[in-house]
């Protein structure tokens, strides 16, 4: 009995006090992940506020908002050649997804749906191309595209990157179209449909998430592709974005305002994309990545 | 799907044509350049030379005495350890905070949001960003630390060889750990409810639930984030390229930098492709590694 009733005092106590300490810790985990943001995103705020300052008054405070708005900084910026490494790197892109889509579907589709010798083996051969870094390829792709006139042209770019896209992409789409049931595709064979038009009017059509979530991964991953187009191009109309920033911020070392225009110009596109889309870009960019 | 042995010629051909356009790109683009790579590394010869030197495995020999192959390898280890520090400790803790519905719906989904951010900014930009974030006295960290007091603290930290391969890592994991954050809230999300609920009703605290019930459900995930995070650190290459291209004095070289320099800079290509053969062996053993605890799961 005594006891009961010390436990029953006790109790609301206990209570308050665990009430206070998830308050103490509901408030600390506030500041924390706003700290964490604000490290994440003032960066960036940064840079687009810095782009507006001549280069003294960036030195004098590059905290402050600016006194005067230069908006000339980004148009001076656009003109020197962000805009040409923008629309390239545009170029780049599209041919490298839109090629490997249409490839990665093509091999996916006949691994799911069709019965052929060394089947395991190719798709094995497919994957494996995943583990192989592209630095390891390197200097023997690059005497290939000298030889075959391909360097410091968009193929040099499109050819690697559609390669080195495509065992990943092959394995996403793959496991979606391992999902569509077989005996819609042997139906149409029954009705006297060719491979080619269930694949264009069955599966295609059914995977377009998949698609959507593959084609974003290869996109994002083409735009941000270093290595190869710091190998592969030389010329400035074929540069993009990647590599023509280097050489902007380079040739661009004296003047920090229209340097960190052109930066700021550069994120634009993916950060405004980004910011309209961001639902659909989180789910797109993790859904596949991890399997 | 049963497995129809009788598959006819004719019947593979068809099979094979569907596939043929991407065997072709990797036996092109990928293999080929690869097994290249691999005989290059026995030769010693300059690109421009149409004479290459048979040498064996004397580059191999070179290479394991050369102290910049050490640096760098110690350097790639380095980012790998702290990579999985914060890609998988860091990242699940805070996945499973937005998780756990302590904040409301929009703040947790904008918390994600910021966090994610800087991931989908290219490398090069960052890296750019980073470098005059980190300026001395324009930068904004050297102004913050002069501000609080600390300016003592202040320091070239790309410029000096006891921080400049700390610094890019660090860059490296402010870019990346909120979109690791991000693929462990979908593996979290994925582990039952009422799991959860029936915890929080026997009056489990946040620590305990998060050991007892968020690190086995999300285990595959967290196996895999491990192995692409330490891959990832073996294999990189453009971050440092862009912030200090191996330097100062050579401090934060890895096995990428060593790798571009001695066959773009200073015309080593059969060395160049030994180094370029050892990532591809670490990057080999850590596949297969991973193919085989998936096989285990």
């Amino acid at each position: 009995m005594a006891d009961a009733t010390v436990a029953a005092n006790q109790l609301p106590r206990e209570r308050n006090f665990a009430d206070a300490r998830g308050i103490l810790n509901r408030i600390m985990l506030w500041i924390a992940f706003l700290t964490l943001s604000l490290a994440c995103i003032y960066p960036m705020i940064w840079l687009f506020l810095n782009g507006f300052k001549s280069t003294n008054e960036l030195f004098q405070s590059s905290w402050g908002i600016p006194q005067v708005w230069r908006w000339e900084n980004f148009t001076t910026a656009w003109n020197y050649g962000i805009s040409r490494y923008l629309l390239n790197s545009v170029i780049v892109a599209v041919a490298t997804v839109a090629t490997e889509l249409i490839l990665a579907s093509m091999a996916a589709y006949a691994l799911v749906t069709m019965e052929f010798k060394g089947k395991f083996v190719i798709y094995m051969g497919i994957l494996g191309g995943m583990i192989l870094p592209p630095e390891v390829s390197l200097f023997p792709l690059f005497k290939v595209m000298a030889a075959t006139d391909l360097y410091n042209t968009y193929f040099a770019l499109i050819l690697p990157n559609v390669a080195f896209g495509l065992p990943f992409t092959t394995f996403l789409i793959r496991a979606y179209m391992v999902g569509i049931p077989q005996d819609l595709r042997e139906a149409a064979l029954m009705e006297g449909a060719s491979e080619g038009m269930i694949f264009r009017s069955i599966y295609l059509p059914l995977c377009r998430p998949v698609l959507a979530a593959a084609g974003l991964i290869a996109a994002m991953r083409t735009w941000n592709e270093f290595i190869f187009a710091l190998t592969f191009v030389e010329s400035e109309s074929v540069k993009t974005v990647t590599i023509g920033i280097m050489s902007f911020a380079v040739a661009l070392r004296a003047d920090y305002g229209v340097m960190m225009a052109g930066l700021a110009l550069s994120i634009l596109p993916i950060l405004a994309t980004f910011l309209i889309l961001q639902r659909q870009f989180i789910g797109g960019l993790t859904q596949g990545a991890v399997k | 799907m049963s497995g129809r042995r009788s598959s006819s010629l004719r019947q593979s051909l068809s099979g094979w044509l569907w596939v043929a356009p991407t065997l072709l790109f990797l036996f092109f683009f990928v293999y080929g350049p690869a097994f290249a790579n691999i005989v290059y590394s026995l030769f010693s010869f300059s690109a421009m030379s149409q004479k290459m030197d048979f040498v064996g495995l004397a580059n191999y020999f070179e290479l394991s005495a050369d102290p910049l192959f050490q640096t760098g390898l110690i350097n790639n280890i380095i980012y790998a350890l702290i990579s999985v520090f914060f890609q998988v400790a860091v990242a699940l803790t805070l996945a499973a905070v937005l998780e756990s519905k302590v904040f409301p719906t929009f703040a947790a989904n904008g918390f994600r949001t910021m966090l994610f951010l800087p991931s989908i900014l290219p490398v090069v930009v960052v890296g750019l960003i980073w470098q005059i974030l980190l300026a001395p006295a324009i930068g904004l960290l050297d102004q913050a630390l002069w501000e609080l007091g600390l300016g003592a603290w202040s320091r070239a930290w790309l410029g000096d060889p006891d921080t400049a391969i700390y610094t890019i890592i660090m860059v490296s994991q402010w870019q990346w750990t909120g979109y690791i954050m991000a693929l462990f809230m979908v593996a979290i999300r994925a582990i039952p409810r009422d799991l959860y609920e029936a915890m929080e009703l026997e009056g489990a605290c946040g620590p305990r639930i998060f050991f007892h019930l968020t690190v086995p459900g999300a285990r595959e995930t967290i196996l895999i984030v491990t192995i692409i995070t330490i891959l990832g650190s073996l294999k990189v290459f453009d971050i440092v390229w862009v912030m200090t291209a191996g330097g100062p004095n050579h401090s934060s070289e890895v096995l990428g930098t060593l790798m571009y320099r001695a066959a773009f800079r200073d015309d080593m290509i059969g060395y160049s492709s030994t180094i370029a053969t050892v990532i591809f062996f670490i990057a080999l053993t850590i596949g297969v590694v991973q193919i085989k605890l998936q096989k285990d799961q």
